[in-house]
């Protein structure tokens, strides 16, 4: 890493700084929404420049894109601006100051970046690097990492994604009763969505087919580039708001259906786990997917492979949930 | 040599749009800059992935680029839904 680098990080986090007291700052909500968007594209060009291209490529799609998209459709049913509360703000203030103190304060344990003495230089990761070549043989070690050698850490994070998205569906996906309805004009995408709006409508929708396209290339090109099941179910979720958002909510929900989506989202953790237990019946270890062929790296190739699939469905159908559930909730 | 002198100008200009975005005063203007510092963003990423040596790297760009046209039309469509409501909400007020 240059010094150049170096500066140019340093940069970027002053902008986020900047930033993000501006977040805290405004009492317009939008201006928030707009602002968290900024940020988020910052902290992937950070990630990006520390070579973490896999994470930056979820920050990209995850905190620039769809949550941008969720937060202006929670948004479309609230007030523009913040409500003023003046209630113990000093307490506030004062826990965030000493969480702050402390924090900066464990900072000083944490070694330098870069430090080539730093436990995750010498843990497991040199293991990691020169056993991915032999066992794997995938040139991105992220992918081989991630759902190889901590295919059980990534299986739980499946499961997490899966009951998040039931937490949500149980808090946004019934209308409440006793509201009275409002024109689907008015909510966010509703019937029509932006369809009336001609230049928006063609070029979009001449972009869905190629988001796809890209998707499955994120999804299935895990293996060699920054890529896989996670950032590949967003990037399909963003194409099908995108239709959405040019053709109308009730269109996008009739193309794929709510039990489609749920069904999604179980199936994921589910392909992942029996691809576990296929691995246990053959002969091995619980998602150890070299006996899935006869020679053990092709074995890891298809399990990656299978298990990648089961993320990315998992991850599609939530995300497509939860903007449903924004999006068909009326407005007061 | 040349990477330097782009990236430095493409910060500046981010950092512009950034102010820009901070200042406001409409929220049009606010959109305006969020849709630049995408653009920005994009040709950044381009340009950091050629000067750190993994031009591969420009998949992160394709994915700005197609991530940030979405979130320009949910803009468009917030603001489409809120002028429908302010609209019908004159009209109760008739």
């Amino acid at each position: 890493m240059t010094v150049f680098t170096v500066f140019f990080i340093i940069f970027l986090l002053t902008l986020m700084v900047i930033t993000a007291l501006a977040i805290v700052q405004t009492k317009n909500l939008f201006a928030a929404a707009m602002l968290s968007g900024i940020f988020s594209l910052m902290s992937a060009m950070i990630f990006f420049l520390l070579d973490a291209a896999d994470v930056a490529l979820t920050e990209a799609a995850v905190g620039a894109g769809i949550s941008t998209v969720l937060f202006l459709g929670a948004l479309a049913l609230t007030a523009e601006n913040e409500r003023a509360g003046t209630a113990g703000r000093a307490a506030a203030l004062a826990v965030v100051t000493v969480i702050t103190a402390v924090l900066v304060y464990a900072t000083f344990d944490m070694p330098r970046l870069g430090d080539p003495n730093a436990p995750a230089q010498l843990h497991v990761a040199p293991w990691y690097l020169e056993k991915t070549p032999e066992y794997i043989d995938v040139p991105n070690v992220v992918t081989a990492v991630l759902a190889s050698f901590r295919g059980y850490d990534t299986l739980g994070e499946t499961f997490v994604v899966f009951t998040a998205g039931i937490g949500v569906l149980f808090l946004l996906g019934k209308a409440p009763v006793g509201q009275p309805k409002v024109s689907p004009a008015m909510t966010f995408a509703g019937k029509t969505g932006l369809r009336h709006y001609q230049i928006p409508r063609v070029v979009g929708r001449l972009l869905i087919p190629f988001i796809l396209l890209f998707a499955l290339y994120v999804q299935f090109h895990g293996d060699y580039s920054p890529g896989g099941g996670f950032q590949a179910g967003v990037i399909v979720a963003a194409s099908v708001v995108l239709y959405a958002l040019l053709e109308g909510e009730e269109q996008a929900r009739q193309a794929l259906p709510a039990w489609l989506l749920r069904l999604m989202a179980a199936t994921g953790p589910l392909i992942y786990g029996f691809t576990g237990v296929a691995c246990m019946l053959l002969g091995g270890n619980f998602l150890d997917y070299s006996v899935l062929a006869h020679d053990p790296v092709h074995g890891q190739h298809y399990g990656i492979l299978v298990i990648e699939a089961g993320v990315g469905v998992t991850v599609t159908g939530v995300l497509i949930s939860i903007f449903h559930s924004f999006a068909a909730r009326g407005a007061k | 040599m040349i990477y330097y002198a782009v990236i430095v100008a493409i910060l500046v200009t981010m950092a512009l749009a950034l102010a820009r975005a901070l200042i406001g005063p409409t929220v049009y203007d606010r959109v305006l800059a969020v849709n630049m510092l995408g653009t920005k963003t994009v040709l950044l990423l381009a340009v950091a992935a050629f000067f750190i040596g993994r031009p591969d790297f420009l998949d992160l760009a394709l994915t700005y680029a197609l991530i940030n046209f979405i979130g320009v039309l949910a803009v468009l469509e917030f603001f489409r839904v809120r002028a429908q409501r302010s609209l019908a909400e004159e009209k109760e007020g008739e």
